[in-house]
């Protein structure tokens, strides 16, 4: 063939999807009898599958320690695929999807288990034409990142192969403070360059975080509202009724800031709170992002007990079910200090955000769960309709992102009526009543962008070391203390400490 | 006109009152008390018993796709001028938390005069400042007006229905060239082969199975009866894509690869889905798609003694109406594409 027929993109995609396409691969999960492969990855991997979406002649290789052959492994994902997939599992799918994977048993330190995953993906390149590039997801505890890190990179398999690539997913917790971030950091660094890392935040995954920016910077109306000059302040909330749920050990050494905040609550804050990005380039938001975390007022020493509120959840009731405290679940010890509940004043140190509250909450034994981004207007002047025998509500725009997904805006209106009474009024849009269709789940769509090398929806190495920064300063001063752990119980709304911290602000926590 | 009995297009309105009195309809249900709607969707059909069967395409798409729905049942032939108007709605519960996705349906049976002024009768009623998506399900027909085309945003209509497609292609060519560039044209036909495309394409994502692309030599589609236009479409498309031109008009045309030769295709008539098969092959690689009655599922596969067979088994589209009307509705944006492979086989329809 003349080298200038040679075709180098498919002509036959244009025009149908707008997204780039995944590329051929081999996707390696360490870790793979694992919970998030049998509940998310897996599940989301044959949906994917099922619509044709994932990339031609692509393997999936399971790379754990416990003994089984491929066939129980499949028999055990088909198993777990049939209760967490999102659409019902036909047969003949799951068999031609299973067909694509395959399992290697070995110790995560185990020299061979490398070489022989290292000999049968080479194997694949060429029987199955998986073109060489590689996709390995940590879906393992991160005491095991530096084994695996490093024998990626002894067994050469951190190479990409003939103009291919290797790309490396990272689970959270991308370290538990600064300093091991950035020794995660540097230890995935020295074996992947920052453009083959991606670090999976699966809240960037949901279709509502994504909405924020199309909301934001789609809708002239709210852009040219979006500053201190018309916002009071910002409330962030990420409540759930369950307890740990069996994640005690490691809940307990990280809490809330950790689990929820330092990630999830600050990635939403950034979303919130950046200024518009010159392109939609990951890069190009990724620096936006970063410039946020950046610009939050650092919060050290006695400042941490002026704007930080940690509680601990009592017995109480769930649904009208007693539930125990945080203290009597399974694996938590008695005197346990570890925060269930955290709620945070924040400052951004910026033109656009010079004086606005941010307030930020989280907790588990919730009295419900949900997860939204309030932003409350500041109040008309006081003339007209808003003297002093009448008060307003301000303005609230509230961004759910989860469930029950959508956008609301409270406004005041004239009651009918000869006399002038004036109430609030919502405006109510919810996904699932316009848009009916099922959303994919966050994975689906996280897996397909590190297929095609979009990283526009995980974590930067930078973002994630801003992050921690700013939460260290915080659990540094937690650890000089602990007579401000406040308590409060279980399906209540928080501590009375929380509620004083808003107040100071002239703020009440929303009712969610 | 006879009327059926056993279908009521909802509350008979006089036509000046359908806003007020679907307002009251909305008041008095409290099923859902914002109305998020999407689109206006407009559909034009001028065959009797129409509206009932519209009518349950709306009952079908409208808990996915919250919209103010138009139906026109129209005979401009009928002598004098007559309009008469009902409204209705459809609520969807949807998820444990009873939210429900509503849509409200206003009908229209208009005869003769009020026939022919449809843009002053119909489009009174739409729902400011949403998108109107009008499906056209009758032939077109000259002139065009180009008044009535302004309004619509969107214009769906099925080219496999057509038993002049030339002809109305021409029209459809007439009405985009009096929109300028603003109306999308949403063949339903082409959306129907929009599965077959994604999955034929995932065939050649492989490098060497890429290589393969520029090298097919002969091209076959099995198609349903009534089917022809669909395999033409994909046809068009492959040519486009491609760069083929046709050099022969026949039944199994012939194709000119201007750097490669020849390319024959042939279609066959086969029942089952609008397409059953699609087989293209080059010197050394064969690329199938199959698609078994009943199956559910696409088959595709690439063999060669180049590299490694790669087989695939994707859910397959639902061919129903609907299914395609929410797939299209959904998917939105322009089909750059369409006139394109519409082009590169026009003088085979």
């Amino acid at each position: 063939m003349n080298p200038d027929d040679i075709l180098t993109a498919n002509p036959l995609r244009e025009g149908i999807a707008n997204r780039l396409t995944p590329e051929t691969c081999t996707l390696v999960i360490f870790g793979a009898t694992g919970d998030l492969t049998h509940r998310k990855l897996i599940p989301a991997l044959y949906n994917l599958a099922a619509e044709g979406a994932l990339p031609p002649s692509l393997i999936i290789r399971g790379f754990a320690r416990r003994e089984k052959t491929t066939e129980e492994f499949r028999k055990e994902l088909e198993t777990s695929t049939r209760k967490f997939s999102r659409t019902p599992v036909n047969d003949e799918l799951w068999n031609n999807f299973a067909s694509s994977i395959f399992y290697n048993q070995s110790a995560f330190d185990d020299p061979r288990g490398y070489s022989e995953l290292a000999r049968e993906m080479r194997e694949n390149d060429v029987a199955k034409g998986t073109g060489g590039n590689r996709l390995f997801y940590l879906a393992v505890a991160p005491d095991q990142f530096p084994i695996i890190l490093g024998h990626l990179r002894s067994s050469g398999l951190n190479d990409a192969l003939r103009g291919g690539w290797a790309r490396i997913i990272v689970e959270k917790p991308f370290g538990m403070d600064l300093a091991t971030a950035r020794e995660l950091n540097g230890l995935v660094g020295e074996v992947f360059p920052e453009k083959d890392t991606f670090r999976i935040d699966h809240f960037l995954g949901k279709e509502t975080a994504q909405n924020i920016m199309v909301l934001r910077f789609a809708n002239s109306i709210f852009e040219s509202l979006w500053n201190s000059s018309h916002i009071s302040h910002v409330q962030i909330t990420a409540a759930e009724p369950l307890g740990v749920e069996g994640r005690a050990g490691y809940y307990d050494k990280s809490g809330a800031m950790r689990d929820m905040v330092q990630n999830h609550l600050l990635q939403l804050l950034t979303l919130m709170a950046m200024e518009p990005p010159t392109s939609l380039g990951a890069d190009a938001i990724r620096d936006e992002k970063v410039k946020v975390l950046r610009s939050l007022r650092p919060l050290r020493g006695d400042d941490v007990f002026r704007h930080v509120v940690r509680a601990q959840y009592t017995e109480g009731l769930i649904n009208g079910q007693p539930v125990t405290s945080y203290r009597g679940e399974l694996g938590v010890s008695k005197d346990s200090t570890t925060e269930t509940y955290v709620a945070l004043q924040l400052n951004i140190d910026n033109w656009r955000w010079a004086g606005v509250p941010f307030f930020i909450r989280t907790a588990k034994r919730m009295p419900k769960g949900g997860t939204e981004i309030a932003v409350t207007f500041k109040g008309v002047p006081r003339v007209l309709f808003n003297q002093s025998t009448q008060t307003l509500d301000e303005n609230v725009l509230v961004i759910r992102i989860q469930p029950d997904e959508g956008v609301s805006l409270r406004m005041s209106a004239k009651m009918p009526g000869s006399s002038l009474r004036i109430e609030p009024v919502k405006m109510d849009f919810h996904y699932g009543t316009s848009f009916g269709k099922a959303t994919p789940e966050a994975y689906e769509r996280l897996l397909l962008d590190a297929m095609s090398g979009d990283a526009t929806l995980f974590a930067r190495c930078d973002e994630v070391e801003e992050a921690w920064a700013f939460v260290d300063g915080i659990e540094e001063a937690w650890k000089t203390r602990s007579d401000d752990l406040a308590f409060h119980a279980a399906g209540s709304w928080g501590p009375t400490e929380a509620t004083e911290l808003a107040a100071r602000h002239g703020v009440t926590w929303r009712r969610m | 006109m006879e009327k059926d009995v056993s279908f009521s297009p909802g509350i008979a309105v006089p036509i000046g009152a359908i806003e007020r009195e679907l307002g009251r309809v909305w008041e008095e249900s409290g099923a859902a008390k914002t109305r998020a709607s999407l689109i206006n969707l407009a559909i034009y059909n001028e065959k009797t018993g129409s509206l009932e069967t519209n009518s349950a395409i709306i009952g079908a798409i409208a808990g996915e796709h919250a919209m103010r729905a138009i139906l026109i049942e129209s005979d401009p032939d009928e002598t004098g001028s007559r309009a008469e108007a009902w409204i209705s709605m459809h609520c969807y519960l949807r998820g444990s938390k009873g939210g429900s996705v509503c849509s409200e349906q206003i009908s229209f049976q208009l005869g003769g005069e009020a026939a022919r002024s449809l843009q002053s009768v119909v489009f009174s009623h739409l729902d400011s400042d949403l998108p109107l998506v009008l499906w056209w399900q009758a032939d077109f027909h000259p002139p065009i007006d180009g008044k009535l085309w302004q309004w619509v945003d969107r214009l769906l209509f099925d080219s496999r229905h057509w038993k002049k497609p030339s002809e109305q292609f021409q029209l459809i060519t007439e009405i985009a060239t009096l929109t300028e560039t603003k109306l999308v044209l949403c063949d339903l036909n082409w959306a129907r082969s929009l599965p077959v495309r994604q999955a034929v394409a995932g065939m050649f994502d492989n490098p060497a199975a890429l290589a393969e692309l520029q090298l097919i030599r002969s091209f076959h589609i099995d198609h349903a009866p009534g089917s022809r236009s669909t395999a033409l479409l994909l046809v068009g498309w492959i040519a486009n894509r491609l760069g083929w031109v046709l050099s022969d008009a026949s039944q199994n045309p012939t194709f000119t690869d201007p750097k490669k030769g020849a390319v024959h295709v042939t279609l066959s008539e086969k029942e089952g889905a609008s397409i059953t098969r699609m087989l293209l092959n080059s010197e050394k690689a064969s690329f199938e798609l199959t698609h078994e009655p009943g199956s559910g599922l696409y088959v595709t596969n690439a063999r060669s003694d180049s590299f490694p067979s790669m087989g695939r088994v994707i859910r397959a589209a639902r061919e129903e109406t609907r299914e395609i009307l929410l797939a299209e509705l959904a998917r939105g944006g322009r089909h750059p594409l369409y006139s394109l492979a519409v082009k590169a086989v026009q003088a085979l329809w």
